[in-house]
């Protein structure tokens, strides 16, 4: 092995490259690019860490490590995948039913992107509560939401391309939803080619799905290391100002990931086996089922774009939608507070807990409007 | 004089060789809706007259007959329509005044009887419709009615009993051309109703694989010789119902003592029937089941397609009263049932072996953990050394 490094070492800078990798957050320090892979890596793993580089803070690499599974699980998938209507259906038929252990790859990658979501969901609840979006991350704060809208896109793009019924009606409502936006719904209407789904809008689906969003969600989680890098992991207000003065090593907290990247491989396999997303029968864009509703994440918005009394217009419905995204976004500049503790932010936490308890009771709404009628 | 000449003019301007209608507006606009209107047959083949004529007496001059003898409209349209070559363009039969000779309106009539239907009563008299025009009397959804104008008020009530009867309702709810309306049974133009010996014949015009074992059976001399309307003996006629496997255990007591082996092997016959349609019906569910998991059940659709034809069949073979054949039909129905619901019940349970392989999976996950967990602690000690 070692002869084989050297070797290579001579030909290629194999320390340069694996540097460029740590910038996706699979390890959490810089090397140094002037010495040999082997001794840069042991340098770094010996080096000391923050004692704070623990739990919450490994949402991102979590979400990195997801990201990857689901490309390798993609792929696999894409062997088999035949991305027009008269064939979507039965290539997936023939995945789940036929291919070995296809059921399972098809069913994981599903559960995969669900945890993705989530997971970029919960980052940026942090990223609030504990103040992370102040000064000098900012930029972490938008690349973070950046993050979470490009994933639901490639989580949405991703339904519609098993053909079921399911599937491609959550796509017609999750579509209602977006499309009503003002400005954002008629680009994107204009992007994937009209309202109607059909073979023109699958492939387009299909093509941003495999290549388009997992290149931008790449670009992003690379922006997002880097400045990561750049400005350090951010101490809660109650840690100890000891950037070199920790315990612990690298190795030690590789050994942390390691730990929880098991656990959580553990939860999606278990949850893939045990509770199967639904496969249903092909999809009948002529008659919809009356459990039609869009996707969780899009639930909250459909159920306040449907919660206003009539005299409002949809249009100006979508509009607040949209005024709240943009203030979301630019969070980080519109909340001026000075400090990063919660008691010194009271009115934006407040805000943000008014926030979460209306996402929450509109999810609820949205998501019991299609079990009314 | 320059008002009639007016008149004139328009009427001639409207159909110049036809100026009937001048004072017949009313006919015309009857006429007008009719197939005889859109083939150009004029008034006068039918009524005489001189049709170009502008006074009522020169119209009404010469062979001028209204045709109101009821007793006379038989040969009058028979007059073209059983004439071979006027209607050999329109690809229409030429046997219609014959059958009508032949049928039991047609020899009342002769006797003198007018009160019975003439071709007019059913096909109308100015605005005769093709007889498949949807709107003519005499189509498919319309006959019944046509017939029961007359036919309603018999003791039986034929029209009712039709309307609720499965014929009657695949015509009149599906439109179906192949269930029957009252000619298909009695004949259009030669109508009468089929001696108790033909049932069998009239009914096996569709129903031809029921009636060849039914001419099997010992039903067949037995029911003749007691004057028994064969078919119709069990299944009525007008109120036909659709024929249903628990009949076994009703009609056959008419005329069997509940004792007697002819009911013993109905009952055997039923149990039979309803033990193979049960068997389909589990194995039809297991196979539904599988699908929506998705498994492969091409196959297994296939098969049930087949043992689904051998159950529909020994219904038709029940009329042999050829147990043993009602039975091997029966039977291969059953154990296909039972083969595909072993095979596919046996691929479901094979899922469970996913639940197994999860928990194999865990003991590993576990073991890498532990393991994951001592490098762990050992790095830790590195780093405090």
């Amino acid at each position: 092995m070692k002869p084989l490094i050297d070797w290579l070492e001579r030909r290629f800078n194999l320390t340069e490259m694996f540097s460029f990798l740590t910038n996706f957050g699979l390890f959490p320090t810089a090397v140094d690019t002037s010495r040999p892979l082997g001794e840069a890596l042991s340098d770094a793993l010996g080096r000391p860490l923050p004692s704070y580089a623990r739990w919450p803070r490994v949402l991102g690499i979590l979400s990195v490590v997801l990201f990857l599974f689901l490309a390798v699980t993609g792929v696999m998938l894409a062997f088999y995948y035949r991305p027009t209507p008269d064939s979507a259906y039965e290539s997936v038929t023939t995945i789940v039913r036929d291919v070995s252990f296809g059921w399972f790859v098809h069913q994981v990658h599903g559960w995969a992107a669900i945890a993705l979501v989530l997971i970029l969901l919960v980052r940026l609840w942090r990223f609030f509560f504990q103040g992370v979006y102040k000064t000098p991350r900012e930029a972490l704060w938008i690349v973070g939401v950046l993050l979470f809208l490009v994933a639901i896109h490639a989580d949405l793009t991703g339904r519609l391309l098993a053909w079921d019924n399911g599937g491609y009606w959550s796509t017609v409502r999750a579509l209602e939803v977006l499309y009503s936006a003002p400005v954002i719904g008629p680009s994107l209407e204009f992007v994937v080619g009209g309202s109607e789904i059909d073979g023109n809008v699958l492939i387009r689906f299909y093509f941003l799905h495999v290549v388009v969003l997992p290149g931008v969600l790449l670009a992003l989680l690379f922006l997002n290391f880097s400045g990561v890098r750049r400005v350090g992991l951010s101490p809660l207000p109650g840690d100890a100002a000891d950037a070199g003065g920790g315990a612990a090593k690298f190795r030690v907290h590789l050994y942390n990931l390691l730990i929880l990247l098991v656990v959580m491989f553990g939860v999606l396999i278990t949850l893939a086996v045990l509770a199967p997303a639904p496969f249903e029968h092909e999809a009948d864009p002529f008659s919809t089922p009356p459990e039609a509703r869009p996707p969780w994440y899009l639930l909250a918005s459909h159920g306040m774009l449907e919660a206003f009394p009539a005299i409002v217009p949809r249009w100006g419905r979508a509009l607040l939608l949209e005024a709240v995204l943009a203030a979301i976004l630019l969070l980080p500049f519109i909340d001026r507070s000075r400090g990063r503790k919660m008691p010194e932010r009271r009115g934006v936490i407040a805000i943000g807990l008014v926030v979460l308890v209306l996402w929450l009771y509109f999810t609820w709404y949205g998501y019991r409007l299609e079990v009314a009628s | 004089m320059i008002a009639a000449l007016a008149l004139l003019a328009i009427a001639a301007a409207a159909d110049p060789g036809n100026l009937c209608t001048l004072c017949h507006p009313d006919v015309r606009v009857a006429f007008e809706k009719s197939i005889h209107s859109s083939e150009r047959v004029p008034c006068t083949s039918c009524h005489g007259g001189d049709s170009t004529a502008s006074t009522v007496e020169g119209a009404h001059r010469g062979r001028f007959d209204p045709a109101t003898d009821r007793r006379a409209v038989p040969a009058l349209c028979g007059s073209c329509h059983s004439d071979v070559e006027r209607m050999r363009p329109y690809n229409l039969p030429t046997d219609q005044l014959a059958l009508y000779q032949t049928s039991s309106h047609g020899r009342a009539l002769a006797e003198g009887d007018t009160s019975v239907a003439v071709c007019v009563d059913c096909h109308g008299v100015h605005e005769i419709l093709a007889a498949d025009d949807p709107r003519s009397p005499v189509s498919l959804r319309n006959i019944a009615g046509t017939c029961g104008r007359c036919h309603a008020d018999d003791a039986t009530n034929p029209l009712e009993a039709y309307a609720g009867s499965v014929h009657g309702l695949a015509v009149a709810r599906e439109g179906n051309p192949s269930a029957p309306s009252c000619s298909r049974c009695h004949g259009t133009h030669g109508a009468a109703p089929p001696g108790v010996g033909d049932i069998e014949k009239v009914c096996g015009q569709c129903h031809a694989t029921t009636r060849a074992y039914f001419l099997e059976s010992p039903h067949k001399m037995a029911m003749d010789e007691a004057g028994l309307g064969e078919c119709i003996a069990c299944h009525d006629h007008h109120r036909v119902e659709r024929a249903s496997i628990d009949m076994l255990g009703t009609v056959c007591l008419q005329c069997h003592d509940d004792a007697s082996e002819q009911v013993e092997m109905a009952s055997q016959m039923m149990t039979l029937y309803t033990g193979a349609a049960e068997a389909l019906d589990a194995a039809r569910a297991l196979v539904e089941k599988a699908g929506e998991v998705p498994l492969y059940i091409d196959d297994y659709t296939a098969r049930l397609t087949e043992a689904h034809t051998f159950l529909l069949e020994s219904l038709p073979a029940m009329h042999s009263l050829d147990l043993s054949h009602v039975e091997s039909l029966t039977q291969r129905a059953r154990s296909i049932g039972h083969e595909v619901s072993s095979e596919v019940g046996g691929k479901l349970d094979g899922r469970k072996w996913r639940r197994v392989g999860l928990l194999l999976f865990w003991f590993y996950l576990i073991l890498t953990l532990a393991l994951l967990g001592r490098f762990r602690a050992r790095a830790a000690r590195d780093s405090r050394s």
